[in-house]
């Protein structure tokens, strides 16, 4: 069972590039303001939630373990 | 004798040039989508705007070079028109000439050499390229901060990701400055412009064939292996090949000058960053990126008619967007006149929004904060050894021509 993971948009950071929302589509979308937001922390494998925080310009995305709040990327 | 009265349209004017600030800042407060009839452009000057606009990729196309049927703004020498034309196919195989889907596919094959943490395996390279070049200065008392340091920083590191030999980098740096006359003013900037596109054309070829036949970690080598996946044509790598190098000269040399200049200018904030230059680098950096930015402004191209302000801009329209308008917006920051190295939040538009946001913004923001860090390390203070500054007469760039300072 994959752990379960909490993940958090930035939104001082975010400039809506959009790499999240390419390579994560059903984990992040943008916001009316064309801001990236968390639809489903679950939406994909957390190698794919890790691969689409990495490639935020800004580092805007911060992963961790939902249970543990250990702090998985950056 | 009678002088002309200046046009306030003008807006390579040497007070505009000289302080865009005011001029832009006027317009953010009275006509924020303004339509330049001279330039046949809308300047958009509000943060909020310039945001909107920028993430509507799909309302506003960057591919400007090919869709634009205007004549080039400034006009060009007249014989120059077949250059013009060779320029524009050279330009709009440029990714970020390109709208989606193409420039998805193209911006996926290089983003992940791109990103904040690829990136900082660069530091210990900046860093000690940085040292270097300042223990070259260091016995003389006085520099050209641009001559000394702004402008070979950003060759060493790109030849470096290109994987050429340090002997070519006056050679590249020459190109990058010819491939500087892109967004200028001056009427007989297309043949200087081609010499540096077809310098870089020469120059490259053989080294995209050698990379297709035997891969390295370098940047050409990922170009090279994107064509072999037909993201990019050939003729795309060259010409992407030449837009890294163009692009992360000038808004470096930029951005180091236009920082220093600040960090001078402001001595309190110098001493804020001597205090602790590891701890303050960062923040400081991305200060010195809102106040006073390497990019000026940027352009598209309407694909729609759209509404804004009661206004209507027209499919084909051009529209120039003013980072350096927004950066200073009162709607959006605090106090935006004053430079505060400690500011936070600081969304800064300098490396833009959306799905163009600067590739190399990652190895900017360390080339900035590698720079500020050395000099608040290494100097107690810095002095202008001129008041008379001189700006490029650039739509686009905000360089400096030199930057003389000394130290004792």
């Amino acid at each position: 069972m994959a752990r379960e993971l909490r993940i958090a948009v930035d939104h001082d950071l975010c400039m809506g590039n959009g790499q999240c929302v390419f390579l994560a589509p059903e984990v992040f979308r943008h916001n009316a303001n064309r801001q990236s937001e968390v639809i489903d922390p679950a939406g994909a494998p957390e190698e794919g939630v890790l691969k689409a925080a990495g490639f935020c310009p800004t580092g805007a995305i911060s992963v961790s373990d939902a249970q543990t709040g250990e702090l998985l990327f950056p | 004798m009678a002088t002309l009265a200046a046009d306030p349209e003008d807006l390579f004017a040497p007070e505009v040039i000289a302080d865009p600030y005011a001029y832009f800042g006027r317009l953010r407060e009275t006509d924020p989508m303004h339509w330049n009839p001279r330039a046949e452009m809308w300047i958009v000057t509000r943060y909020e705007d310039l945001v909107w606009l920028v993430r509507h990729h799909e309302l506003f196309s960057s591919a400007v070079i090919k869709t634009d049927r205007r004549p080039p703004h400034p006009p060009i020498d007249a014989e120059d028109g077949p250059l013009f034309d060779r320029v524009k196919e050279f330009r709009s195989d440029q990714l970020v000439e390109h709208d989606r889907p193409g420039h998805l596919s193209m911006r996926s094959a290089v983003h992940g050499y791109f990103t904040p943490q690829a990136m900082e395996g660069w530091r210990p390279f900046v860093r000690a390229a940085v040292a270097e070049l300042l223990d070259e200065a260091a016995p003389h008392g006085r520099m050209d901060v641009l001559e000394a340091l702004a402008a070979p920083l950003p060759v060493r590191v790109i030849t470096q990701m290109m994987g050429v030999p340090e002997e070519d980098r006056e050679h590249l740096r020459h190109l990058a400055d010819r491939l500087l006359y892109i967004n200028r003013g001056e009427p007989n900037r297309m043949k200087l412009l081609m010499e540096g596109i077809e310098g870089m054309i020469d120059y490259v070829s053989p080294k995209v064939d050698e990379r297709a036949a035997t891969p390295s970690d370098d940047f050409i080598s990922v170009l090279a292996s994107a064509e072999k996946e037909s993201v990019f044509t050939r003729h795309q790598v060259l010409v992407n090949t030449a837009l890294l190098l163009f692009a992360g000269h000038e808004t470096t040399m930029n951005l180091i000058c236009n920082g220093t200049l600040a960090l001078i200018r402001h001595p309190d904030q110098w001493e804020r960053l001597r205090a602790d230059p590891a701890g303050a680098a960062r923040t400081a950096t991305e200060e010195c990126l809102r106040y006073d930015p390497p990019v000026k402004s940027t352009q598209r191209i309407a694909a729609q008619d759209v509404e804004r302000h009661g206004k209507t801009i027209r499919q084909g329209d051009r529209i120039r967007w003013i980072m350096a308008a927004a950066n200073r917006d009162p709607r959006a920051f605090d106090d935006p006149d004053r430079f505060d190295i400690r500011r936070k939040p600081n969304p800064h538009v300098s490396f833009g929004a959306g799905i163009h946001y600067c590739l190399g913004a990652s190895l900017a923001r360390i080339e900035g904060q590698e720079v500020f860090r050395a000099l608040a390390e290494r100097f107690e203070s810095l002095r202008l050894e001129t008041e008379e500054l001189e700006y490029a007469p650039s739509i686009q760039f905000r360089s400096l021509t030199a930057l003389p300072v000394a130290w004792s």
